[in-house]
């Protein structure tokens, strides 16, 4: 028994030398290079490092106050939200028809479609958002079109707008809001369906009471997925807004690397991140996976 | 009903032009003759003349290359340790570890790399391409940690008894058996690190030296000094057919990664 014992022991230890020999260096390395540059910022918002990068430690809360009683800060991260939302509720317009139509009505070839769809998608971030800003373009093609037709008398200045902003954004997330839209109405049991027009309800009442709601899941994955990242957007707005259509990704560049005040900076990071995560946990808390994959 | 069907079909079609339209439009006026960008004259290869002839693009390809190899490699090795802990051994605090894996792809980049940036500056690090790989891999880590534990969560782990039965020794068994099982969703992890380093530009804006610059960040620079041109429709043009390129292969290995 005693040798049995022991070897099991031995077994189990071996085993926590594995494991500890396997996780140490990937979480080293995660410590080191992702955790560690935030708990520094940390201290920086706290007031914990001083002009001479020395850490003092007397933290205070002054530079959250700051931002809490700074009218223009404020009013850039009420727009990021608003732009962000916006931007959530224009992709949920286009994707939910567009998903609907593929799931339900497109007998052959669905799939092809839905690679067709994707492959935009395929290209970098920055580029498709450089490809939009050829169509904004005052000298643009379409422009020029609407020109010739006489449709418009000027060209029509639609790059450093909110206009801009949204429909770019629009058209750089929509991905995620298609594909769980797509994924949820697919499993979706449609004898349910069937089910509700043998019992009487028209087509529409069809929707509004069983195909809706079921595929409320899918609506709130694409919506977080889309919203957390488009209210940290910091391309978009540099490229395609002007000074007038900045979000709060652009004002925490603008004070670290222009006013180059690190502790307000930090502090409105912290902030913002505090904020992504709280979203965060609510969509693994309903939605209870990553995501999907591209 | 038949209404609607219509209905759907167009704006369908709609989307789509939507999605395709600027791309088409971009590429067709990289082959303009003339420098506008509203009316084709004839075809030219002049502004691919231009840009290739200018040492500042190849200079950037290559750095975006060997960057790009270089984090897919740390990302690679860290990600199969990561994933191996996790899907083979029981321990506790594996939610907090699942935590610390999921939190790198869901915080903004920005925060990052300016949370990052204050940690070389902090430390006295020279910026370079040292600091833009670093960067890099430390959110690719985590992205390669969750494609390669999808995986190996449905890894049949019989052919590594037989192998253990039959007289191999752990490593040996490692190497000859499990590497080359799971070689098809290595692939794909390396091929979706390597994109993601290859195509990112906030990580690579704040952290990158004096000097050293990649693809996106020529791109990048050019479009926000100078807005849209003829030669920047070239570059961009260029740039999007490597990534089709890479998005294939990244397809190709995930079709046969579905096939084991």
């Amino acid at each position: 028994m005693s040798l049995l014992g022991s070897l099991v022991r031995k077994v189990r230890r071996s085993r926590r030398v594995k494991l500890t020999l396997l996780l140490a260096p990937p979480l080293a390395f995660l410590a080191i290079w992702f955790y560690a540059p935030f708990i520094i910022t940390g201290l920086y918002s706290l007031d914990m490092i001083t002009r001479a990068r020395e850490i003092v430690f007397t933290p205070s809360l002054k530079y959250y106050e700051r931002i809490l009683g700074w009218r223009s800060g404020l009013t850039i991260m009420l727009r990021s939200l608003y732009f962000g939302a916006l931007t959530t509720a224009i992709c949920l317009l286009i994707s939910y028809p567009l998903a609907y139509y593929i799931s339900f009505k497109v007998k052959k070839h669905k799939d092809v479609l839905i690679v067709l769809f994707i492959i935009p998608f395929w290209v970098s971030f920055l580029l498709r958002t450089y490809a939009f800003m050829t169509l904004l373009d005052e000298r643009s093609f379409i422009n020029n079109i609407l020109l010739s037709l006489g449709l418009i008398q000027q060209p029509l200045q639609l790059l450093y707008t909110d206009v801009a902003v949204i429909t770019v954004m629009v058209y750089d997330y929509m991905l995620f809001m298609v594909l769980p839209l797509y994924a949820n109405l697919e499993k979706l049991d449609k004898s349910l369906l069937e089910a509700s027009s043998t019992l009487g309800a028209g087509p529409v009442s069809t929707f509004f009471r069983v195909t809706l709601p079921l595929s409320m899941p899918g609506i709130l994955a694409g919506s977080l997925l889309v919203f957390i990242p488009a209210v940290g957007e910091f391309v978009v707005p540099a490229l395609v807004g002007g000074p007038n259509n900045f979000m709060i990704g652009n004002l925490i560049y603008q004070i670290f690397l222009g006013a180059r005040h690190w502790w307000i900076g930090s502090a409105l990071s912290i902030l913002f991140i505090a904020m992504i995560l709280v979203l965060a946990i609510i969509y693994l808390k309903k939605v209870g996976s990553v995501g999907p994959s591209f | 009903m038949k209404k609607t069907n219509l209905f759907l079909m167009i704006f369908t079609v709609f989307v789509f032009i939507f999605l395709y339209a600027p791309m088409v439009i971009m590429v067709i006026f990289s082959f303009n003759e003339a420098k506008s960008l509203g009316v084709f004259t004839a075809f030219s290869l002049k502004w691919y003349e231009k840009i290739f002839t200018n040492t500042e693009v190849w200079v950037a390809l290559y750095n975006s290359v060997w960057v790009g190899a270089v984090v897919t490699a740390v990302s690679i090795v860290l990600g199969m340790m990561m994933a191996l802990a996790v899907t083979r051994f029981s321990f506790v605090g594996k939610p907090i570890l699942d935590a610390l894996i999921l939190i790198p792809i869901i915080i903004p980049e920005i925060t990052e790399a300016l949370s990052l940036l204050v940690m070389y500056v902090f430390l006295n690090i020279p910026l370079g391409p040292l600091t833009v790989i670093i960067g890099h891999a430390a959110f690719d880590v985590a992205f390669v940690t969750v494609v390669l534990r999808a995986r190996m969560a449905g890894y049949d782990r019989t052919v590594e008894e037989a192998a253990r039965t039959l007289g191999a020794n752990e490593l040996q068994t490692f190497f000859r058996i499990t590497l080359p099982v799971m070689y098809p969703a290595i692939l794909a992890a390396g091929l979706l690190a390597f994109t993601l380093s290859f195509d990112d530009l906030i990580k690579t804006l704040f952290t990158t030296g004096p000097g050293f610059k990649t693809l996106p960040l020529i791109v990048w620079s050019s479009a926000a000094r100078g807005g849209v041109s003829p030669d920047l429709n070239a570059l961009s043009t260029f740039a999007i057919s490597i990534s089709l390129l890479f998005a294939v292969f990244r397809i190709r290995a995930e079709k046969k990664m579905r096939g084991v």
